[in-house]
């Protein structure tokens, strides 16, 4: 119970320092700095800066709310969106839950990606960087649930046999309360959908941007900053270039430290 | 010992056996055979049909194993004999006659004689072959070939074609009425294994004789590996698994440079450009205010006088670029305007411009003379890490006239599609290549009833005065045998191109290399295939 | 009768999951923006070749049903079409990738699961909170690390290839899904009974939880698998590996449909057997309640 306290007031104090960061006076994610180009750390730039001299901790600090925010809600979305569709197949009559799983299988298969272009295509190009990712943020979370729909509906099933479900039916709970009483159980598998999809979120985000979606310039993205990793130029350039990536492992690790955990039960 | 930690020291065991098999696998495609020059291409070659080339990979094979009449020296930029004893044009530049060196053999050991070449011209003129290069006879069904003697070819041209002999640098001469798609050849190499999206592989052609007189290649083989990614690429001539790079990036450049300072040579500006433009097409799906300022004169002009150019090449391509005002590049000697007085960076000219056209600032916005804020996007390729760059660059520097730019990167075909089909953008910032130093290569962009004239594709006529005028010296240059006065006609395009700023010229990236320690007889050119121009002289240095 | 019946609904069921991802994908690819255009019409020397090559793609492509009737016509031939791109039939492109994608599969998937299976035993088998690090840690680092930042260290260090990335991207995730599985099946209150009463913890793992969560590892493995082969086209284009992912990214690049479809399908038909073989303990489960409730 305390290291939970302790996570959640680490996770808060991050996004709060990270919300002085980019609101301070002065401070700007966009500025750019010409005379100092992937500089090291100085009073002036606490982080560095980036290949264009953008100061790199008010960019991380600013990327940390943005795509943060939008990987969470995204991926919460996505995981309601699975728990509601795998119960749905697993309690409604069996042709309805037939029908959804089918579903599920020709979602999984369909090439989405061309979708995504569409999605471009209809988004007049000069839409703000933010509708752009609201947007982006928006679609990955509706086309990321099938995968787990499914575990979530054999999960489902499983419960519905429970002889302690079979009791609770006859007894007469219906509707609402018998979610009420599912979706605890479903915990040990959308906990865990939940968690891998935002770090899954934030560089499908910065994937996008392969095809016009997604953070654009000069708004800071996460996944952007981790895809600098894959360049070892950048690499051997600055030792700075790691700093998204721990603060994200870290803020992984307090999300699951917080997450609702059932040992406590 | 417990039952599970038993089955703990099982499943160490497997996952240990697992992790054997998953060790070794970031190796290339194929061991090297001996003596073979290995480097990379981007993507599988098209197609194998030298008259058939219609890809810059397809090209490259082509350029390896293609026996050709004339040769377009990259270093020298002069037009050679190849298969070609001696050639000549005749006065009125409407009849080449080639005259072909003795004992010529194809691969498989037959001979070489004039029927030979004279089909292969008559293939690629062929309407049924559908060959990109017959357009460039302008008028390819009025050609006629002649072999009056076992040696002798003359092609007759209903009408002049300016720089002609670089034509004949594209034909393959292949056995007649026995196309091979490069099995057989009269060139350096042969073709000997494809696997696709592996590797192609050449073998040398034991009958290729150069025109210096030297014997066949020296290197015993060719293999092109099917590479896209530049990070792999890197690793791998650093491994000394490749030999050569030939357009490094520049941030791989620097760090090859780190790592090996004489593997590396920035050979200075290229012919190619970066270029931005807006979208200046009458029926373009944006809104007429918008078109009012892509088409006047004076909104073009302080766009391109608010770009800072030095920092675009110093900060996006790491100082190997050359700012550029025109779209002749300083590599390109005999046709580039050094006198040429384009607008330069100059934020408070470019306010005042903007001022006298009518626009204003409401705040820290600018606002055209009907209040519509002054807010485009910018529109470019996905995959080039400079280009993306440079477009973040440009957003700075107009934030500081008050425009709002947020900058798009498409793949390609969604690309090309808005640029080509839909017309459906604002401003685009792309590269132009140019693999012939001649002004006249570059007439599709320039006409202006061209359907590559990217800021207003296929006009029926001329829109604006100046692009009349454009098109009329482009005509000239095309048609007059005076080359003082082609010279003239195209400086005085550079002079209106730099003037009306249809394209606003960004930069001329250099041509940067890396080049194997073990590599002998290169001698990089400017022009493409930079490092391979002359692959019969390369070889690698023999092992210790 | 039974066998049959279920046999036949199986078909039925694969044969409506064909259709809708024949149908859905030609729509997607055929409307996608770029569908009928070429990088080469830039280029002044290729500009006109690839217009006459676009225009014979139009006039093919022209009505939808028309363009599945090919499609189909291609599959009944047996070489499922003409790859637009390469221009040869699609069959002899798949042959040799299917062998190397099922090579990459096979050996990393039953690596991932070893891997993620040992991690949250021994997650589970050592209670103790702060030594939770130990395992969250790595996993979170493998999640939060994007798959070419990945190949560039192998690329770095020398050594481990797309088998090790792909196995370790799948593992992280599957440990995720069985830490938090196993925690729940510790808490069952007859393991919380047996758990009193003192047995040993790998006497409990071995005899009730493995058992117990039978069901659910099977779903997993099929959730795996599905992410396995989402996976599969970021790894094989990173290291160049000759597979179906590296040939369906080609084929997205270049809007090569009849390649998108044969591709498409056979992702459609792995994950339909997975669902199938990952269901058959459902199955097993639902007989034995329906004979429950007939007695």
């Amino acid at each position: 119970m305390r290291l939970k306290l302790v996570a959640a007031f680490l996770l808060a104090a991050v996004i709060l320092a990270s919300a002085i960061i980019v609101a301070r006076p002065g401070a700007s994610y966009s500025r750019q700095d010409r005379s100092s180009l992937l500089a090291g750390a100085s009073l002036r730039h606490p982080a560095g800066t980036d290949a264009l001299g953008r100061d790199r901790l008010v960019r991380v600090a600013a990327a940390l709310l943005l795509s943060l925010v939008g990987a969470f809600l995204a991926s919460a979305l996505t995981t309601s969106i699975a728990a509601g569709m795998g119960t749905l197949a697993a309690f409604a009559p069996r042709p309805i839950g037939a029908l959804c799983l089918l579903g599920c299988d020709v979602f999984l298969a369909l090439p989405w990606m061309f979708l995504l272009m569409m999605v471009r295509s209809a988004l007049p190009l000069s839409a703000s960087p933010l509708s752009s990712a609201a947007i982006t943020f928006l679609v990955l979370a509706a086309l990321g649930w099938p995968a787990c729909a499914r575990a979530v509906h054999r999960g489902a099933l499983n419960l519905r046999r429970a002889d302690w479900m079979l009791h609770a039916r006859a007894s007469g709970l219906r509707g609402i309360q018998l979610v009420r009483c599912v979706t605890p159980n479903l915990i040990p598998l959308l906990l865990p959908q939940f968690l891998v999809s935002i770090p899954a979120f934030v560089i499908a985000e910065a994937n996008l941007g392969a095809i016009g979606l997604g953070i654009g310039e000069p708004l800071p993205s996460w996944g952007g900053m981790l895809l600098e990793l894959d360049n070892s130029a950048m690499l051997f350039a600055t030792r700075w270039v790691y700093f998204p990536v721990a603060l994200l492992v870290l803020v992984l690790l307090l999300l699951e430290a917080v997450a609702p955990s059932d040992l406590e039960a | 010992m417990t039952r599970l930690s038993r089955r703990l020291v099982h499943c160490c065991a497997a996952v240990a056996l697992a992790a054997a098999f998953a060790r070794p696998c970031i190796a290339q495609a194929a061991p090297r055979l001996p003596g073979e020059l290995v480097w990379t291409i981007g993507y599988d070659p098209k197609t194998f049909d030298p008259a058939k080339v219609d890809d810059q990979e397809s090209e490259m094979v082509r350029y390896l194993t293609a026996g050709v009449l004339l040769r377009f020296n990259r270093l020298t930029q002069k037009v050679e004999p190849e298969l070609a004893q001696s050639w000549s044009l005749s006065e009125d530049g409407k009849m080449v006659t080639f005259k072909l060196r003795p004992n010529l053999k194809f691969s498989d050991g037959s001979s070489l004689a004039a029927q030979d070449a004279a089909w292969s011209i008559r293939r690629v003129l062929d309407p049924a072959t559908a060959s990109p290069v017959a357009e460039e006879f302008l008028s390819p069904a009025g050609v006629r070939v002649e072999t009056p003697g076992a040696s002798t070819v003359i092609v007759h041209l209903p009408q002049r074609v300016i720089g002609i002999g670089k034509v004949f640098d594209e034909i393959a001469i292949e056995p007649a009425n026995h196309p091979s798609e490069a099995r057989v050849t009269s060139g350096p190499f042969v073709l000997a294994d494809y696997r696709r999206s592996q590797y192609v592989r050449l073998r040398r052609n034991p009958s290729f004789s150069s025109a210096a007189g030297a014997g066949p290649a020296l290197a015993a083989g060719v293999r092109l590996d099917i590479l896209e990614n530049p990070e792999q690429e890197t690793r791998l001539f650093e491994r000394g698994e490749y030999d050569l790079i030939q357009n490094l990036a520049p941030d791989y450049f620097e760090l090859l440079k780190s790592r090996d300072l004489s593997s590396v040579r920035d050979l200075g500006p290229s012919l190619n450009t970066e270029q931005m433009w807006f979208n200046q097409f009458p029926l373009a799906p944006i809104p007429a205010w918008e078109k009012a300022w892509f088409s006047n004169r004076a909104f073009r002009v302080a766009v391109s006088q608010a770009i800072h150019r030095d920092d675009l090449a110093r900060i996006a391509y790491l100082g190997h670029a050359t700012p550029a005002y025109g779209f002749i590049s300083p590599a390109d000697a005999a046709w580039h305007d050094a006198s040429l007085t384009a607008p330069r960076t100059d934020v408070a000219a470019a306010k005042a411009g903007l001022a006298r056209a009518g626009f204003h600032w409401h705040g820290s916005h600018l606002e055209d003379a009907s209040g519509h804020p002054v807010r485009f996007s910018i529109l470019t390729n996905e995959g080039n890490a400079a280009r993306q760059k440079m477009a973040t660059l440009i957003q700075q520097d107009l934030a500081a006239l008050g425009i709002d730019v947020t900058v798009v990167a498409l793949d390609f075909p969604a690309l090309i599609e808005r640029l080509m089909h839909t017309q459906d953008y604002e401003a685009c910032l792309l590269g132009l290549e140019n693999v012939d130093p001649d002004p006249n290569a570059m007439m599709n962009l320039w006409l202006s009833s061209s359907p590559n004239h990217q800021w207003d594709p296929s006009e029926k006529t001329p829109a604006t005065l100046w692009e009349a005028e454009i098109d009329r010296e482009m005509n000239l240059q095309a048609s007059t045998r005076v080359d003082s006065e082609r010279k003239r006609a195209v400086d005085r395009v550079q002079e209106i191109v730099a003037d009306e700023q249809p394209f606003i010229y960004l930069v001329y990236p250099n041509v940067l290399v890396a080049i194997s320690p073990r590599l002998q007889g290169v001698r990089p050119a400017v022009l493409a295939p930079s490092l391979v121009w002359n692959v019969q002289d390369l070889r690698l240095a023999e092992a210790r | 009768m039974r066998p049959a019946l279920s046999a036949a609904k199986w078909l039925a069921r694969t044969l409506a999951i064909v259709l809708f991802v024949l149908v859905g994908s030609t729509l997607l690819v055929r409307f996608a923006p770029g569908y009928l255009s070429d990088a080469r019409e830039m280029d002044a020397r290729y500009g006109d070749a690839a217009r006459v090559e676009l225009s014979a793609e139009a006039a093919r492509s022209h009505s939808l049903p028309h363009l599945l009737a090919v499609e189909v016509y291609g599959w009944a031939h047996g070489d499922a079409g003409l790859s637009r791109q390469y221009g040869v039939p699609v069959s002899a492109l798949l042959a040799p990738r299917l062998a190397v994608t099922g090579g990459l599969l096979l050996r990393s998937l039953p690596l991932a699961w070893a891997l993620a299976l040992l991690a949250s035993l021994a997650s589970s088998a050592i209670r103790n909170r702060s030594l939770a690090l130990l395992w969250q840690g790595p996993a979170a680092l493998l999640l939060a690390v994007p798959t070419a930042a990945m190949a560039t260290v192998c690329l770095l260090a020398g050594s481990g290839g797309p088998v090790l990335v792909m196995a370790l991207l799948l593992a992280a995730r599957d440990f995720k899904f069985l830490h938090h599985a196993l925690r729940k099946a510790w808490l069952d209150p007859h393991l919380l009974h047996a758990r009193a009463q003192g047995l040993r913890a790998h006497r409990l793992m071995a005899a009730h939880i493995l058992p117990s969560l039978a069901p659910q590892l099977a779903a997993l493995a099929s959730l795996s698998l599905v992410t396995a082969l989402s996976a599969l086209v970021p790894v094989e284009v990173i290291f160049n590996v000759p597979g179906l992912g590296q040939l369906a990214w080609n084929a997205a690049l270049n809007r090569d449909l009849p390649v998108l479809l044969a591709v498409t399908m056979i992702m459609a038909l792995a994950v339909t057997l997975a669902g199938m073989l990952s269901g058959r303990q459902d199955a097993q489960g639902e007989a034995q309640q329906e004979v429950w409730r007939s007695a």
